[in-house]
């Protein structure tokens, strides 16, 4: 995972307290670059800014869902590139990963999560 | 000196004297007749001569399972254990002292052939010649039919009140069931932050690391908050008998709005509250006013599911007497309940596809329903007024102003 260390990711999750430590997890761990939003609303406008390598983004959230969050990054040409990994709380992993698909996302990952198994995650993202 | 009778005159005395005895051996016998053939126990007691039986008809005998001949003469102590006596013969004594009627509504009977029976007897003073109380009548009848057949209307209350509370418990599961994902959901947050905060201590514990204080705080948090929402279920799903406590309504929404959270994070519903700061507590079953709102707000949600660009989910609390106009206008709190009754009342409005005006009336019908098959056993809102109704509140449904529904609870405020 050296190969990719210092790139940058954009956390989108309404659950403060999850994305606060799961920051620190990824800068210690990593050595990422990580940049927390908790309001899904901003993300089109934050993304442009930060312009991260990976985006992570929670699935249910008040104010706009992560599908339709994907979707407008889709439909912003200098942001559709962007890997994107859903992170969902769901018990129905089957429809989650359906919805996901739905909007051309295929990388889904179930909390609560292993940070081992959240960095292959990214990394195999980062590498995509 | 007397005249000497004439011998014609004394045969037709005596003939007259024949006459007069005749006719009142056969009044007495037409009067022993009519009590014989009345379907209560008649009976009467000389208190002049220690209360012994001077009547006892057809009826009695058959009561007691003894006989006229068996009785007459007699005294209460005679034919009866000394307890039940003494109780008949206080009864007796209080009517010829007072001079008065005495009620015993129900009065149980156990023959010598040990059959129980229950009376209503009625016990009245008679005037003896000189006009004093005399005689103690008493009037029995056999009430063990009646009595019977209360106790079984009784036990059938019983049985139908316990299906009822079964019936509640039953539509309480389904509503867990349709909760349990949205619940799973928020404990899983929770649960993946604590995962996080351990992956980070596992790293290694710093004493000089600042974000210590804060990992290890947010995974107490994190703790607690799972915990409410688990709890929450858990209480929510008990079956319990009707438990009544005082409890705040606002506080109550709040907490129904904790386990349908995920539902309305799902649907992008936004909340509006309107709560009456001051609101009087009620006296309710808490699980079953949780049950009430649960199912109020999933219906709520259901009905504006894609349905509503911005879906809008309003809750307001009021306090007020039946009577009083309600806001919107038309219609008054709790016009069934008793004027002045204080009141608080609960609503909740969506702006989602309405209900027809046709099918207002219908909604609390068992087993009606307008969702697709598998979203609803159409019992719901039944089982809702149900326990309304049993906390003697009103619940009213209406189409609003926004297109969809409002559903109001009024439910009398605790006492202060």
């Amino acid at each position: 995972m050296s190969a990719n260390h210092g790139s940058a990711i954009l956390l989108v999750d309404d659950e403060a307290g999850f994305t606060k430590l799961l920051k620190m997890n990824l800068e210690r761990a990593g050595n990422y670059r990580v940049e927390v939003l908790n309001d899904p609303t901003q993300t089109i406008a934050v993304a442009k800014a930060f312009r991260p390598d990976v985006i992570i983004l929670d699935m249910v959230m008040p104010g706009m869902n992560g599908t339709v969050v994907s979707t407008k990054l889709l439909e912003d040409p200098d942001l559709r590139e962007i890997p994107v990994i859903f992170l969902t709380a769901s018990m129905e992993e089957g429809e989650a990963c359906a919805e996901a698909a739905s909007v051309g996302i295929r990388t889904v990952v179930t909390k609560p999560v292993e940070l081992p198994v959240l960095l292959e995650v990214i990394e195999s993202a980062l590498q995509m | 000196m007397n005249d000497p009778i004439d011998p014609a005159e004394g045969v037709a005395l005596e003939s007259r004297m024949k006459e007069v005895q005749e006719a009142f051996a056969h009044q007495k016998e037409f009067f022993r007749s009519v009590v014989d053939l009345l379907p209560v126990g008649v009976f009467c007691k000389d208190a002049e001569d220690g209360f012994r039986f001077i009547i006892w008809n057809r009826k009695n005998a058959e009561i007691t399972g003894t006989s006229e001949q068996q009785a007459i003469g007699k005294t209460d102590y005679d034919l009866f254990p000394e307890e039940v006596a003494s109780k008949y013969r206080a009864d007796d004594e209080q009517v010829m002292a007072q001079n008065t009627e005495l009620e015993i509504p129900s009065e149980d009977f156990v023959s010598e052939e040990m059959n129980r029976s229950v009376f209503h007897t009625r016990k009245a003073a008679i005037p003896g010649p000189d006009g004093k109380p005399r005689y103690l009548l008493g009037i029995s009848e056999d009430i063990t039919a009646r009595h019977l057949a209360e106790k079984r209307l009784e036990e059938a209350n019983e049985q139908l009140k316990e299906t009822q509370l079964q019936l509640i418990q039953m539509e309480k599961l389904e509503s867990v069931g349709r909760l349990a994902a949205g619940v799973a959901h928020e404990v899983k947050n929770p649960l993946a932050l604590i995962l996080m905060g351990v992956e980070y201590l596992t790293g290694g514990i710093d004493p000089d690391d600042e974000n210590l204080p804060g990992v290890i705080d947010e995974i107490r948090r994190a703790v607690h908050r799972a915990d409410k929402i688990v709890r929450g279920l858990v209480d929510f799903s008990s079956d319990r008998e009707l438990n009544l406590q005082r409890v705040s309504a606002n506080a109550e929404l709040e907490h129904t709005l904790l386990m349908v959270r995920h539902e309305l994070t799902k649907a992008s519903i936004t909340v509006e509250k309107d709560f009456d700061e001051n609101l009087p507590d009620v006296q309710v079953d808490r699980t079953k006013f949780e049950q009430v709102l649960v199912n109020l707000l999933i219906n709520a949600i259901h009905a504006m599911e894609s349905v509503s660009p911005r879906p809008v989910l309003r809750l307001r609390t009021r306090q007020g007497a039946a009577g009083d106009p309600l806001s919107d206008g038309g219609s008054r709190m709790g016009p069934a309940l008793r004027k002045g009754t204080p009141l608080v009342m609960t609503e909740i409005s969506d702006n989602g596809v309405g209900i027809p005006e046709d099918a207002l009336n219908k909604a609390f019908d068992p087993f009606y329903t307008t969702k697709p098959t598998g979203l609803g056993t159409g019992l719901g809102l039944t089982v809702v007024q149900k326990i309304i109704e049993l906390h003697e509140g009103q619940i009213e449904i209406r189409r609003n102003q926004r297109g969809g529904t409002t559903v109001t609870i009024l439910l009398k405020q605790a006492c202060p």
